[in-house]
């Protein structure tokens, strides 16, 4: 924690995570309903496709729209904030995120530690997993980085191969990753077009876009600290099409805020940001609304 | 089974986008020439996405470098 005896007394990290606790209780049934629902509409894409009941391109264009909101109901659940803790709740986090990302292919195994291993090294070049999309200095960069593929991950698991419970999981989202691949080629077999403009081609946007607005405006050219990591952005579109990742700084000081919660949360927070000089803290309007989320 | 395992995963690590080009890239070219081509040869598109692979493969990307 950086520079804590400056920061007034109620402006303390306790009373800061008082009032994030405040706001990390709430079950997430939006996330539930979009990620279970996005991945249901895509599967019944197929055969609505394949029987001619919708056109091909129309179904690419659904699925694309499927793809881009697939990964954040998975990301809740990373973070357990389905289960909350509770035990016998946990299934709904390995349901959830296991069933959504099929979207996009992505093993939820493999994105939850290495996405745990993003939070404790944000912008680190060498541990952070996401650092190749965050430092990227253009769009098309991003774009390149995200199609490195198995490559990029041969790199994570050599640097954390000493973390046995990293690479447990690590392991087992590699083999639900191979599994994807041998579905996917066994289905452009069979359906070569809807194989590749169902799934292949809108999971290609839906990473473009997961990585453009997750990594890519949150963290490009942040320092590496607690308060520093992650930085407010703005950016043309009504928030509620990035995602609302312009609020992605509080989710990094506290993950377990839940999603839908994070516009209360940051409005509640403004103090304390502005006390521990946040940049672009005092810009935070009074009301989180569509856009411009911050005033700059 | 470790050892075949190993062997998959470095057969997997070092020729997957060979195996991509000839199977993914081959099946939707050739899906492609069935709906454009009157005589379309099969095996020219499958020789075609393997060579899109073991380009890939070579260069150690399907995009451009930057």
């Amino acid at each position: 924690m950086e520079d804590i005896k400056n920061i007034p007394e109620e402006f303390s990290f306790e009373k800061e995570k008082e009032i994030a606790r405040s706001f990390s209780k709430r079950f997430q049934w939006e996330m539930i309903l979009i990620g279970v629902g996005q991945a249901t509409v895509w599967l019944s894409l197929w055969p609505l496709v394949i029987n001619g009941y919708i056109s091909l391109f129309f179904g690419s264009l659904i699925a694309t729209i499927c793809a881009c909101f697939a990964y954040l109901p998975s990301h809740e659940a990373q973070h357990g904030n389905y289960s909350r803790g509770n035990p016998k709740r946990r299934w709904i986090d390995s349901f959830v995120s296991h069933f959504t990302l099929i979207t996009i292919m992505f093993p939820h195994d493999l994105m939850r530690c290495t996405h745990m291993k993003h939070h404790a090294y944000t912008n680190n070049p060498e541990k952070d997993p996401d650092y190749d999309t965050a430092s990227a200095k253009s769009l098309w960069e991003v774009i390149t980085a995200t199609q490195v593929g198995i490559k990029k991950y041969e790199s994570i698991a050599e640097i954390f191969k000493n973390d046995n419970v990293f690479m447990k999981s690590f392991n087992k989202g590699v083999i639900i990753g191979m599994m994807y691949r041998v579905i996917l080629l066994t289905l452009v077999v069979l359906f070569p077009l809807e194989t590749l403009l169902l799934w292949w081609l809108p999971s290609k946007f839906g990473i473009i876009y997961l990585s453009t607005f997750f990594s890519w405006y949150p963290h490009y050219q942040a320092d590496i600290g607690r308060y520093k990591d992650t930085k407010f952005w703005s950016h043309w579109m009504p928030r509620y099409l990035n995602h609302s990742m312009q609020l992605h700084f509080v989710h990094h000081l506290h993950p377990g805020i839940g999603h839908y919660d994070e516009p209360k949360a940051i409005e509640a927070l403004k103090p304390f940001l502005i006390a521990r000089e946040v940049p672009g803290a005092e810009d935070i309007p009074e009301r989180v609304k569509y856009n411009p989320l911050i005033k700059r | 089974m470790d050892k075949f395992n190993e062997i998959l995963t470095n057969h997997i690590s070092n020729w997957n986008m060979v195996w991509f080009g000839l199977i993914f890239w081959g099946s939707v070219i050739n899906a492609i020439a069935e709906l454009y081509l009157v005589n379309n040869n099969s095996i020219f598109c499958y020789l075609f996405g393997f060579l899109l692979g073991v380009v890939a493969k070579i260069r150690g990307t399907w995009l451009w470098k930057i």
